[in-house]
């Protein structure tokens, strides 16, 4: 365990070093992968090529999502206040991703569908999504990033909010369904080419690391933050003194 | 236990010694009813279509205005960190402020399912509706209560819907298709007062487990 720890913070240690650049090569590798390496979807055409980003974008989002609930855990563990840090910075990933897979599957919607949006089961639950993380990151921002009081009441709302995803999905489900059932994973294995399987896995790395980035960059940037408004509040008191 | 009891008691007297905020919010109610009829033109010859709809978006809203009370007219005293100090489990204040809420909020859905038996000549007040009323504002009452915590934070009054009717969506497209079949006696295909129950279940016990992590000082 401590091993993994002491691995873990390493790599931590050079993440300037190393995250940039393979953020860098992954997000080009999407975009060659999807552009040029696919082949032209034979139904769809090349509006298919969104799909590329579209689904690691949602994959992306759900993780996200999972870090904040786990942050927000630890936060009421610990009561470390870099958890709520965290729990903010991935929250705000999150919505990003979870937005991009609701532009992109518009994109997509409106030549096959013929609609950009539609109350389909999972376009609804991916919108109530977006609204309660937004309604989470809302809340956080209108209090103070070193309230405490406000930092345990968001952990609690995102729990509440992650252990509701299920039901929202189940009871949408049970309202409607249009969307195109899972290409991904069948149950005779992968129901695509193999070279858009490539692409697609290439999609999930680039898109992955490039949330992971944006969360850490984020959460350094919440750190830094609250120990600005730390030290701002001593030197106050001193000046006041 | 009796640590409910006595906050359930105090808030029920503060409830009808101040009766002017739940006054307001069935008056609320009674204008949200109104509304959506001049809106919808409910005087057309079936509006049971259209009720179950109406009759929820009238108790969640009325809800979010009458559970806000319960805890911003304590920190507005000082009274909530007086009632912290108590020699009482977290778990139970919160038991007795969510009680408190249901009692609140079941007078209010009562006296719109009345008048809404009158406006719309639709008999409501059946068991089966009253079930689901009830079972249904079990579940909402738990996370409203919960979430009304929600300090002296700027904008209180619209972050608090913002943030409780997301959560809710499972339950209000449960308890509006569950009150559709109890008025139109046609089973709907999904057992929708089960996932109403399941919801509602599993939102008062997580609300009170989480509740004394919110409050903590």
């Amino acid at each position: 365990m401590s091993w993994l720890v002491g691995q873990a913070s390493r790599l931590y240690g050079v993440r300037w070093v190393t995250l940039p650049p393979l953020v860098g090569l992954g997000v080009f590798a999407l975009i060659a992968g999807a552009l040029v390496v696919a082949p032209r979807e034979s139904v769809e055409g090349e509006v298919q090529r969104v799909f590329y980003i579209h689904f690691p974008s949602a994959l992306t989002a759900y993780g996200a999502l999972f870090v904040v609930f786990l942050a927000s855990i630890a936060l009421l563990w610990t009561k470390d206040m870099r958890w709520d840090a965290i729990a903010r910075a991935a929250a705000g990933v999150g919505v990003l991703f979870t937005a991009f897979t609701l532009a992109t599957g518009a994109i997509w919607g409106r030549p096959i569908w013929g609609v950009y949006w539609t109350w389909d089961a999972r376009l609804t639950s991916t919108l109530i999504l977006l609204l309660l993380y937004g309604g989470y990151l809302l809340a956080r921002s209108l209090a103070d990033p070193t309230d405490e009081q406000a930092a345990r009441y968001g952990a609690v709302f995102a729990i509440f909010a992650f252990a509701d995803i299920p039901v929202i999905n189940m009871s949408v489900r049970w309202w409607r369904t249009l969307h195109p059932q899972p290409m991904v994973v069948g149950s005779d294995g992968p129901a695509m080419p193999i070279d858009m399987v490539a692409v697609l896995v290439i999609g999930l790395i680039g898109v992955g690391l490039l949330a992971t980035w944006l969360i850490v960059l984020r959460a350094e940037a919440e750190l830094l933050g609250v120990r600005t408004q730390a030290l701002r509040a001593r030197l106050d008191r001193r000046i006041g003194a | 236990m009796t640590a409910t009891w006595a906050v359930l008691a105090k808030d029920l007297r503060l409830l009808w010694r101040q009766r002017t905020g739940w006054v307001s919010a069935g008056a609320f109610a009674a204008m949200t009813v109104i509304t959506f009829s001049f809106a919808f033109d409910l005087a057309t010859a079936d509006v049971r279509p259209l009720l179950p709809g109406v009759l929820w978006v009238t108790f969640l809203f009325a809800g979010v205005i009458a559970s806000s009370h319960s805890f911003s007219e304590e920190q507005e005293q000082g009274t909530f960190d007086a009632l912290l100090l108590a020699p009482a489990p977290r778990t139970a204040l919160y038991a007795g402020k969510a009680l408190a809420n249901l009692v609140g909020l079941l007078s209010i859905e009562l006296f719109v399912l009345l008048l809404g038996s009158v406006l719309f000549n639709v008999p409501l007040l059946v068991p089966r509706l009253i079930l689901v009323t009830f079972v249904g504002t079990v579940g909402y009452v738990s996370v409203a209560t919960l979430l009304s915590t929600l300090g002296a934070v700027r904008s209180r009054a619209v972050l608090l819907p913002v943030l409780t009717l997301p959560l809710l969506v499972p339950l209000l497209i449960a308890a509006v298709r569950a009150s559709g079949e109890a008025l139109s006696g046609n089973p709907d295909g999904a057992p929708w007062l089960l996932l109403l129950g399941v919801f509602s279940f599993w939102s008062a016990v997580g609300a009170a487990l989480l509740f004394p992590l919110v409050v903590e000082q």
